[in-house]
């Protein structure tokens, strides 16, 4: 075991600026990433050495030259997985063959969220990826994940990602938006508390439709059809409620259909930690409960950024320099009084960035009638492929919680440990029982919460560093699925 | 699929999928490589034999698990193709029917 003083886990805004904060105030931060490269899904570079277009700025600056430029203060460790978290914040960290158990004095918890997509027929086929997937592969991989398009689900990343597969070549057959218009204006008051956002998705709206995009609002993706891969989607209006109106429904032919209802905070690691969480959908979901310097119910750990709960980018921003100045505060690094002056500018920013997270989920919010889009046949759990008709068996014969659906049916034993399949779940098994979801819960993760290979958990722990510091692709071996090795 | 990358400098790595020599661009996952080279569906799942592939892209959904040998299962998502890596793609039949 190694000891630090504060370890961040996640290299994205949150994390990047809670390092600086630390790191500014006098601490020596570890950031533990499993991307070769920080920034985060929001600020993802690409993996090679191939570098953008000259000229443009990164998308991430200039936090991401701060954090480099901070380099004798921040130690990261990238391509590295953190996996547990033990009593007295003891993180559990592997990197390629090695492991570690690192105690931190402070543990700063920034993992960021995922994308949310509810089953529906079809959604396992090869071809349907999640929007942020699609960008992930013009972003690091240069590749496009397809030749022709429909970007669908709610909120404004679509409007991003459907624009980036535009300018990069794929034919964009439509943006597929939930929301219903009068909706989205309805939230336009609080929306301009970003003009500078609203301008931006703005620009973005009429870019795609000067180029013949056709926008569907009011619609949901109902199914995706085709033998070994995508081939067509059908798509119908939807009501308020977002329950489709199947008898008005068309079908588009596609390769690609990228969805997703917005982000799942990842919330692993602070469960394992031992924070309380609490259920808050405008939030997307789960979150750790936390102070209004966001420490979590375990002393010493804090939660920022969408892994604490959605919010986008700049909040996150904002909640990794709170962290990481109540982190330096509690380290010995900031009197009381420097840390007032340095945290209440940061405060006031978070309390205006609130008023817009409230309104975009007033307009993009998740409405209940997505929770109704599996058929009996729909595989529900991807892991396990349990279909919809396995899960409700289950249910009839008592199983009206995870614990008690897990054992009966293996909903969520897979891999993923429910990450997946648990949120849309949880939803369909409040329609189904009336409960509210903070009754019916969260799933609870085991680690390792990422694969660590058994060969590597055998070995004594070992040193850890910067993945470039051992060959650029160090840190990304050894993959394992340990957790398979039943099956 | 189409590759944005017009760098003619830079490197690729070779590999094989199921014995079949493919060439990756440096600083590649697994499941970046395959898509290039037009594969989707890599995998076969264990019980209903289903065609999988690319999903979340970000590690969190274990949809695009592939075989490398002298590793074992790893997701193509967040594994970088290495030179000489030989990648299977999982089939039904070759894990064993234990579910």
């Amino acid at each position: 075991m190694i000891r630090r003083a504060l370890v961040i886990v996640g290299a994205g805004p949150a994390g990047m600026s809670a390092a600086i904060a630390a790191a500014e105030a006098g601490i020596q931060a570890t950031v533990i990433d499993e991307s070769l490269k920080p920034g985060g899904q929001i600020y993802r570079q690409p993996n090679g050495p191939a570098a953008p277009a000259r000229g443009t700025p990164r998308p991430g600056e200039p936090l991401l030259s701060e954090f480099e430029r901070r380099a004798d203060r921040i130690e990261l460790l990238s391509g590295a997985a953190a996996w547990g978290v033990f009593p007295n914040r003891q993180v559990a960290v592997s990197q390629g063959n090695d492991w570690q158990l690192i105690q931190a004095d402070g543990l700063v918890l920034a993992p960021g969220a995922y994308e949310y997509v509810p089953p529906f027929p079809g959604w396992t086929l090869p071809g349907v990826m999640t929007p942020g997937a699609a960008q992930a592969l013009v972003k690091s991989q240069q590749i496009l994940p397809g030749r022709r398009v429909l970007v669908a689900g709610s909120g404004p990343f679509l409007l991003v990602v459907a624009d980036q597969l535009h300018r990069s070549g794929m034919e964009v057959a439509g943006v597929v938006e939930a929301a219903h218009p009068r909706r989205v204006a309805g939230s336009l008051m609080g929306l301009c508390s970003r003009p500078d956002l609203i301008r931006q998705g703005w620009q973005l709206y009429r870019r795609l439709r000067r180029a013949g995009v056709p926008f569907h609002f009011g619609h949901v993706v109902v199914s995706a059809t085709g033998n070994d891969e995508l081939r067509e989607v059908t798509l119908a209006p939807c009501d308020r409620s977002w329950q489709p109106d199947r008898t008005q429904a068309r079908t588009v032919s596609v390769d690609t259909l990228c969805v997703g209802y917005g982000f799942v905070p990842r919330t692993q690691l602070a469960q394992l930690a031992g924070c309380r969480l609490r259920h808050e959908a405008a939030r997307g979901g789960w979150v750790p409960e936390t102070d209004e310097n966001l420490e979590t119910s375990v002393t010493g750990v804090w939660a920022a950024g969408d892994g604490g709960g959605v919010g986008g980018a700049l909040a996150a921003e904002c909640q990794g320099k709170l962290a990481g100045l109540a982190a330096a505060h509690r380290l010995g690094a900031l009197d009381r009084g420097a840390f007032d002056q340095r945290r209440n500018p940061v405060l006031r920013q978070l309390a205006r960035l609130k008023r817009f997270a409230a309104a975009l989920d007033q307009a993009f919010g998740i409405q209940p009638g997505l929770a109704c889009l599996a058929t009996p046949e729909t595989i529900v759990c991807r892991c396990e492929e349990l279909t919809l008709a396995d899960v409700s068996s289950g249910l009839s014969a008592g199983g009206t919680n995870l614990r008690t659906l897990k054992v009966m049916t293996r909903l969520g034993m897979g891999p993923c440990q429910g990450n997946m399949c648990w949120p849309a779940m949880a939803r369909w098994l409040q329609t189904q029982t009336g409960d509210s979801l903070a009754a019916i819960g969260p799933a609870s993760p085991r680690p390792p919460i990422q694969p660590v290979g058994l060969g590597t958990l055998a070995k004594e722990p070992g040193l850890l560093g910067p993945a470039g510091a051992n060959g650029a692709h160090a840190g990304r071996n050894g993959d394992h699925a340990c957790r398979r090795v039943s099956t | 699929m189409v590759s944005l990358n017009t760098d003619p400098c830079q490197a690729s790595v070779q590999f094989t999928l199921d014995g079949q020599p493919l060439v990756a661009l440096e600083g590649q996952t697994i499941a970046g490589a395959l898509l290039a080279a037009g594969c989707r569906a890599w995998r076969s799942t264990e019980r209903l034999g289903e065609p999988r592939g690319f999903f979340c892209g970000m590690g969190v959904c274990y949809d695009c698990l592939v075989f490398v040998e002298g590793q074992g299962q790893v997701r193509a998502c967040q594994t970088l193709v290495a030179d000489g890596m030989r990648v299977e793609r999982p089939h039904r039949a070759e894990r064993g029917a234990g579910s």
